[in-house]
């Protein structure tokens, strides 16, 4: 590559050590082939993976039954601290889902490349995950059988919900967030759907995809259409990924709790979330490469620009727990400055304030290093790490501010039960489960985008080609 | 039944030139097939411009109006209730619900039309009874004139002429082909 741009004037200035983003010699007949390969031939590892995230998945819905049947006393939750795991991992959940809207819809305005190989497998990770988080709000309900009193319809109680209540905006905005990003993903999916019709092996496959496929044809009037169309579903999904951790905040946001009632939380919630949603793809993204063997195709170079999202949106987290501790100490209210700066880095949670700042705030800094960033092994510690830290931070905002708040006589103290944690790791289970049947039966590289990537790598390396005619 | 006239094209640089012949021959009715968005052929097939935009905006309206319309008719109207007495018909509290139903019906209508402008879903096009055609997604693009019931033979035929010529040099298959099992 280097000894075809040396003459070529120079198209960008780091093009010499920036690494490329498809590294893909052959044609694009053994691309496809090689993308379909990886899903119509599962590797020998997929069979025990199942079963085992199966396991767990069983765990959870047993503990979901326990739950439901016996009532949320089995939670570790009471008075004064009446949201606990529940919201913590419902915040924490639907946070690790935005990276995936963010990666397909922000970046596909932007117009970066780097996200066309990677955009499918973090859709598929924002829809998991936001199944995890929608459960906890409906076991949180208490009598989840009763979730549609929540939404607006003509009922004999004549009674409508009370859209005053932060509680309705969280449906509102759940709701729409898992639509409409099931249906970009959906969109986007239709002609490789399309591509595993014609080239899967077996006819009953052929059959079940060509039914997902919908009938899908390419004809350059199809494409026309679903390009404009799938562009504008992007920038609509964009200012919902801003929207619904903003809302999720106002839960907090319009309470009167010292340490929830701030104005910074949207945007502070909005930046952990991605930082958290990113951590997330490199956790699951970096395993999956390495055993598909498609270091070729997310290569370093997507490592080194995840690496710069988490260096970005970690040092935007930092800057609003800085905000944070300042304001609470320049508002000259007693029960904030407490809060902020005593209870929370010297009280009962102390342990868990320091996980927060070591994880979320030293971590990243790793990755000012070129070195660090294109290391799949620090990468993935790291990922690891964050999602540590920021799981711990949701557990540190919703918990140490209920436990002690303006009255020392209704202080108290929380501990998380069995049940707590069996469904905090029973969601994970579920999690991972959903996305090994989403690897082992869905094109998880887009093989429509990546070809046209490629075709168009191809032709700026090679512009004199096809001037001719 | 319906004729058509094909030529098939290994390469997406081909497939643009061969369209710009096949237009420059005078042919209207034409449509290529190929295995990823080239949007060079929207110009050289002279496809207009999808109105879909303008529809998605209207659902986006529409997902406002209802989201207001409800919120204020079941909250201040209907069922009121006094927390503090805090206004009934709160603007600010109702955006955030606005904005979600805006972004709802909006997104919902941009795939509707997506799909149904393609006429999807459905379980077979004629188009697949052309030989060769499932290799579309892997690397093949097609150019396909010839319409569904008003191209007479002649016509064809002498399409089938021209463009063995013009399009040989890209290295084009021109053939004839019936697709469509039914008659009109």
């Amino acid at each position: 590559m280097s000894a075809a741009t040396s003459n070529a004037p120079r198209v960008r200035d780091d093009a010499d050590h920036e690494p490329p983003v498809l590294e893909h010699a052959g044609s694009l007949a053994d691309l496809t082939d090689e993308l379909l390969d990886k899903v119509v031939r599962p590797p020998r590892w997929m069979g025990p993976a199942l079963l085992v995230t199966f396991l767990g998945t069983l765990m959870l819905f047993a503990a979901i039954a326990y739950t439901v049947t016996t009532g949320i006393g089995v939670w570790g939750n009471n008075i004064p601290v009446a949201w606990a795991f529940g919201i913590t991992n419902f915040v924490w959940w639907i946070g690790i889902g935005h990276a995936g809207t963010f990666i397909s819809a922000f970046l596909l305005l932007l117009e970066q490349r780097w996200r066309a190989s990677i955009n499918r497998f973090a859709e598929a990770m924002t829809l998991f995950a936001v199944m995890q988080a929608a459960l906890f709000p409906l076991l949180h309900l208490g009598r989840p059988w009763f979730f549609y009193w929540l939404i607006p319809y003509p009922s004999t109680m004549k009674i409508w919900p009370q859209f005053r209540s932060a509680l309705t905006w969280d449906v509102a905005a759940v709701m729409t967030y898992f639509t409409v990003s099931l249906l970009f993903w959906y969109l986007g999916l239709v002609p490789d759907l399309a591509v595993m019709r014609d080239r899967a092996p077996g006819l009953l496959r052929r059959r079940v995809y060509a039914l997902f496929a919908l009938g899908w044809k390419g004809s350059v009037h199809d494409w026309h259409r679903w390009r404009i169309g799938y562009g504008l579903l992007g920038g609509i999904a964009t200012p919902l990924v801003v929207s619904v951790h903003s809302i999720v905040s106002s839960d907090f946001a319009i309470a009167n709790l010292p340490g929830w009632h701030s104005l910074i939380f949207p945007p502070y919630f909005v930046a952990g979330a991605i930082y958290s949603g990113f951590a997330m793809v490199l956790t699951l993204m970096i395993p999956a490469r390495r055993l598909y063997r498609i270091e070729h195709i997310i290569t370093t170079r997507h490592l080194d620009s995840m690496a710069k999202m988490l260096l970005v949106t970690g040092w935007i987290v930092l800057y609003s727990y800085a905000v944070e501790a300042w304001s609470a100490w320049y508002s000259g209210d007693r029960y904030e400055a407490y809060t902020n700066l005593v209870m929370r880095p010297f009280g009962p949670y102390a342990l868990v304030y320091w996980v927060v700042i070591t994880c979320n705030c030293v971590t990243p800094q790793l990755f000012w290093w070129r070195r660090a960033r294109r290391s799949a092994l620090a990468l993935w510690v790291a990922s690891l790490f964050i999602q540590v830290g920021m799981w711990a931070e949701r557990f540190m905002l919703i918990v140490t501010s209920q436990s002690r708040d303006f009255l020392p006589s209704s202080w108290g103290l929380y501990r998380p039960t069995s049940v707590d944690v069996a469904l905090l790791s029973g969601t994970v289970f579920f999690f991972l489960f959903l996305f090994l049947l989403f690897l082992r039966f869905v094109p998880f590289i887009p093989i429509a985008e990546v070809k046209e990537l490629k075709h168009g790598l191809e032709r700026e390396r090679e512009p004199e080609e096809q001037v001719h005619a | 039944m319906r004729e058509v006239v094909v030529a098939e094209l290994d390469s997406p640089e081909r497939v643009v030139q061969a369209a710009r012949s096949v237009r420059a021959l005078g042919y209207r009715r034409v449509e290529a097939f190929v295995p990823f968005p080239i949007p060079e052929l929207d110009a050289v097939l002279g496809i207009r411009r999808t109105r879909l935009p303008y529809l998605v905006l209207l659902a986006g309206f529409a997902g406002a109006a209802l989201a207001l319309l409800i919120q204020w008719w079941t909250n201040a109207i209907d069922y009121p209730i006094n927390v503090g007495a805090r206004p009934l018909n709160s603007l600010p509290t109702d955006m955030l619900i606005v904005f979600e139903s805006t972004v709802l019906l909006s997104a919902g209508m941009a795939f509707a039309t997506v799909l149904l402008g393609s006429r999807l879903p459905r379980l077979h096009d004629p188009i697949f009874d052309l030989p060769g055609f499932e290799r579309t997604s892997l690397d093949r693009y097609w150019i396909v004139i010839g319409d569904a019931y008003d191209t007479d033979s002649t016509v064809l035929d002498e399409a089938l002429g021209l463009l063995d010529g013009e399009l040989a040099r890209l290295g084009a298959v021109v053939t004839r082909a019936r697709i469509g099992e039914q008659a009109p």
